[in-house]
């Protein structure tokens, strides 16, 4: 195989690379507020999110050690439950974490998610 | 040493508001390879599904349907191993192998230097439909923008009809549902319109197709679909 038929990219499992993201993002965020460390760093992540809190605080705390300034920074993450709304009949109801096909009082189909996605960095807390 | 709590912090401390999404830099690169992709006329195609669902064998027959009537490139994403970019290549299509090196998914930054690799290998020469085939895997290559204009999730017969309620995210952000190796389906417990019913009520404007690459059932409305190029929604 030739050099130029062929790319290759850094080896991770998807929550590796959404640590990774937050590394980066943790490391602008406090050179450009020539902050002396991180302390903390809170996130927002929804049921529905497709991200593993688990994995995602066992790639963080792997990861941030590669830089200094990171070495103490805590993981908050706020989990948002998955709720749905009934397009048919209008009630909202908390799917417990779990996919809902139907509606849990009328038992229409029509559902729209109504909180469950997120996926965000809230805050971050710097010592400057 | 802090008064407060005797920890290590030695400076004064402040909360900077961010409110910015985890993945955002990817969905940016993302953006940037859409209007590319925009400006060149390029409609790109992410397939996504497990490793064996016969990503690589639907590109082939696509292939040799299409003939000369579309210019077609190919990006294979693999975690090793340019195996599926040879059988691409062997169709006489240009392809460019990503290997991740143990990435399960593709990422848009990949997306952008394969694309200019295969831009290279074309001698600028025109491509009509971009295929972007994900790495095997039902789970993570959701919640990858790549920037591609359709996504279509490939569920095989023989991984059976319940795919899409245990792999929601996949077929939540695709357009289009391709069930492959349909002509298997009278050898296993399959039922169609369980897998039909439950997608949709996951995704109600999802395209739903039966294939075979075998038979070739299924593969002029795949062909289609492609042509018609359904909207541009910015999946996921």
């Amino acid at each position: 195989m030739k050099p130029w038929e062929q790319r290759t990219g850094k080896a991770a499992v998807h929550e590796v690379s959404v640590a990774l993201g937050i590394i980066d993002e943790l490391m602008r965020i406090a050179r450009r507020n020539n902050a002396r460390s991180v302390l903390s760093v809170r996130l927002k992540i929804g049921q529905l999110s497709g991200i593993e809190i688990g994995s995602l605080r066992f790639a963080f705390d792997a990861v941030k050690l590669e830089h200094p300034m990171l070495s103490s920074a805590e993981l908050l993450i706020r989990e948002i439950p998955l709720r749905y709304r009934c397009a048919e009949c209008g009630r909202c109801f908390d799917a417990g974490g779990r996919i809902a096909v139907s509606c849990k009082a009328c038992g229409s189909r029509d559902l729209k998610v109504v909180s469950g996605e997120e996926q965000h960095i809230e805050n971050v807390e710097l010592e400057i | 040493m802090c008064d407060a709590c005797g920890c290590s912090v030695v400076g004064e401390t402040r909360t900077i508001e961010i409110n910015r999404r985890l993945l955002e830099a990817n969905e940016e690169a993302a953006a940037r390879n859409r209007r590319h992709f925009d400006e060149k006329g390029i409609f790109a195609v992410n397939l996504i599904g497990s490793p064996g669902s016969g990503k690589t064998s639907l590109l082939e027959k696509t292939i040799v349907a299409v003939g000369d009537d579309l210019n077609i490139g190919v990006l294979e994403g693999d975690i090793e191993t340019d195996l599926d970019a040879q059988r691409i290549r062997a169709k006489g299509v240009p392809a460019v192998q990503l290997t991740t090196g143990g990435a399960c998914h593709l990422d848009a930054a990949l997306i952008h230097d394969g694309l200019h690799m295969l831009e290279r290998r074309t001698d600028g020469g025109a491509i009509d439909i971009l295929f972007i085939e994900n790495v095997g895997n039902l789970v993570c290559p959701s919640l990858f923008d790549l920037g591609e204009h359709m996504r279509a999730v490939l569920i095989s017969v023989p991984e059976g009809h319940d795919k899409p309620l245990k792999y929601p995210a996949a077929v939540r952000t695709s357009h289009a549902l391709v069930v492959s190796k349909i002509d298997l389906a009278q050898y296993f417990d399959f039922d169609m319109d369980k897998i039909r019913k439950d997608a949709l009520s996951l995704n109600p404007s999802l395209k739903i197709l039966a294939t075979s690459a075998t038979t070739g059932q299924g593969l002029e409305e795949w062909i289609g679909l492609l042509r018609g190029k359904p909207g541009n929604t910015g999946a996921p």
